[in-house]
């Protein structure tokens, strides 16, 4: 086998990147996605699709400025959505599940690393490839459309520019809890992706039906509320039927109640009972 | 001077408290996994060295490794390791020990280089320092080449290497290794058990559990048996199986007549305990009270037999291991 064995040589080196262990975890999973046939495929198409024809239009299109309701009918019209749902299944399906089919949840919490870094570490590289698709490009759009823009105006774009920084944030953000919580409710990673797109794709289906006797249920769609929250962010207000507080508590709720189960049931597997 | 004198004294007596002082003690733990006790008011002192950790399937012996590094919580007791509480402070805890599963655990992924560097950065190594390291353990564990390959296409053996190498990346003091051959061909055990000597040589600490006794009995200075989540037995290998005093084991092959002449012969000098015929006239005896082996190679000559054997009575591992759970008592005896 290989080379002869040589003796145990004890480490004289000092330990001094305790602090950094998130990063770590962090890099590798970006190293490992951003090289993915799967992710490359998703986000040259996505980019194509959402952002190519808005970067023609915005350079070859006269403009005084950069205004919000064409970033909100860019950034909300559903297709950006669809593509963040597609690569928020395909990022997080085997970030959790892959740990438990491997058992190798042992080999990280064996080290002094805590569930919170673990956490921090898995959804951060995650997000960074997110907002490759759907943080990055948007604030890109603003930025040409600023510097070809007609007017000078240059305050009221930079305030657009903002929102759509937030409103990209958002749309990182927003699928990626969920995905996570579903890849560790499994130890497949197929089983995973397909679970989080297939819950998105029931949600909205049962928005759709419901929607038809009371139009608040288009809040429970994700991608209506995102559409009604990007909307909200460039100050559009959202249809007098959708309720403000119940479309907030549903955005909070998508995010903040998977990052508190995945959170639990990965503290319950280090504990291990 | 004088002040000198008292600084060494105060020093060698402090390196005298470190080097004796328990690694690992367990005080009164109990362990439930819903209506089954994995430990049941176990207590245990861990000395320094290569430890083995022996019992049956189910005893409890993953759950207390688990334990010891806060990966299971406690019921009841208390578990330190070098003096740190598991429960409290198990991420100091977890920094100095190394831990090589039983399970198959390693991304399949990565390649051994990969993996073996991660779980170092992940101990708090730099980029540069978990580089360089990983090469070096990857070459103490004997992965030549294959290491740039992804661990998938690993034998078990390979495997159950790479587990060790990230075991030992950050130099911890107290590595437990679960069942480390498990999985291995004879050669793939021997150069294992190897590495495991090598390791204990350098004043660290190893708990190997294992099934197999013949080898612990090969690597291990100091055993604990456990059964069912209690501690049955304990004690430094040498007095676990030296066998009871005064007792020899004798086997002698002879003629009919000599041999019952020299067994009438044996009686009068020595007290004769067990007597198993081995075929091919050849008798095994137990005895007590033979120390003066002059004397009874004399009577085999005067009586016309051969003495095939003769020796002190030493206990196998396995026998120490089965007499356990026969009714034997904890502290070596």
């Amino acid at each position: 086998m290989g080379i002869n064995p040589i003796e145990y040589r004890p480490w004289k080196g000092q330990r001094a990147a305790q602090n950094a262990r998130f990063y770590v975890i962090a890099r590798s999973i970006l190293n490992h996605k951003i090289k993915s046939v799967g992710v490359i495929i998703l986000l040259a198409l996505g980019f194509f699709l959402v952002h190519v024809s808005q970067i023609l239009t915005t350079v070859f299109s006269p403009h005084e400025g950069l205004e919000g309701d064409v970033m909100s009918g860019y950034m909300g019209d559903g297709i950006l959505a669809v593509f963040a749902m597609l690569l928020a299944a395909v990022l997080t399906s085997d970030l959790i599940s892959g740990d438990f089919a491997n058992s190798s949840f042992v080999l990280y919490f064996s080290r002094a690393i805590k569930v919170r870094d673990y956490l921090i570490g898995k959804t951060g590289a995650a997000l960074i490839v997110m907002g490759i698709l759907c943080a990055i490009p948007p604030v890109l759009v603003g930025i040409v459309s600023i510097a070809t823009q007609t007017g000078d105006d240059y305050w009221h774009s930079a305030g657009i520019l903002g929102r759509t920084a937030v409103a990209g944030t958002l749309v990182t953000v927003f699928f990626v809890p969920y995905g996570l919580m579903i890849s560790s409710f499994t130890k497949r990673k197929s089983y995973a992706a397909v679970g989080t797109f297939m819950s998105f794709f029931a949600l909205t289906l049962v928005s759709g039906i419901f929607s038809d006797f009371d139009p608040a249920w288009g809040v429970i769609s994700p991608v209506e509320s995102l559409s009604y929250a990007i909307d909200w962010i460039f100050g559009f207000g959202i249809p007098t039927e959708i309720p403000g507080a119940g479309l907030a508590a549903f955005i909070a709720m998508f995010i903040v109640v998977p990052s508190v189960i995945v959170w639990m049931k990965i503290q319950r597997q280090v504990i291990g009972k | 001077m004088h002040l000198l004198m008292i600084g060494e004294v105060v020093h060698q007596s402090e390196d005298n408290k470190t080097s004796s002082s328990p690694h690992l003690s367990a005080m009164g733990v109990t362990v439930r996994f819903g209506p089954v006790v994995a430990l049941d008011d176990f207590t245990v002192e861990i000395p320094r060295g290569i430890i083995g950790l022996l019992g049956p399937n189910g005893a409890g012996k993953s759950t207390f490794i688990k334990a010891s590094l806060g990966l299971v919580s406690l019921d009841k007791g208390r578990i330190s390791v070098s003096g740190l509480d598991s429960q409290l402070q198990y991420l100091q805890i977890r920094d100095d020990i190394g831990y090589m599963p039983e399970h198959d655990c390693l991304i399949p992924n990565m390649s051994s280089v990969e993996l073996v560097s991660y779980m170092g950065k992940i101990s708090g190594m730099s980029s540069k320092d978990a580089i360089q390291r990983t090469h070096e353990v990857l070459d103490f564990v004997g992965i030549g080449e294959e290491r740039y390959r992804l661990i998938k296409s690993y034998s078990t053996g390979m495997k159950q290497r790479i587990k060790l190498a990230q075991a030992v990346i950050h130099d911890p003091s107290l590595l437990f290794l679960d069942e480390p051959t498990s999985g291995m061909d004879p050669n793939g055990r021997e150069e294992m058990l190897d590495l495991i000597k090598k390791i204990g040589a350098s004043e660290k600490t190893v708990i190997v559990s294992s099934h197999i006794l013949q080898e612990v009995e090969l690597v291990c200075e100091y055993a604990v048996i456990i059964s069912n989540g209690k501690l049955v037995r304990q004690g430094k290998m040498e007095v676990l199986m030296a066998g009871e005093e005064d007792l020899q084991k004798l086997t002698v092959r002879g003629g009919e007549q000599a041999m019952t002449r020299f067994i009438d012969a044996l009686a009068q000098v020595c007290e004769i305990m067990d007597r198993k015929e081995e075929g091919w006239n050849q008798i095994a005896f137990t005895v007590r009270g033979c120390s003066d082996g002059k004397r009874v190679f004399k009577l085999a000559h005067e009586n016309g037999v051969q003495i095939r054997r003769f020796h002190p009575d030493k206990l196998s591992l396995e026998d120490v291991f089965l007499s356990s759970f026969k009714g034997g008592g904890a502290g070596g005896n």
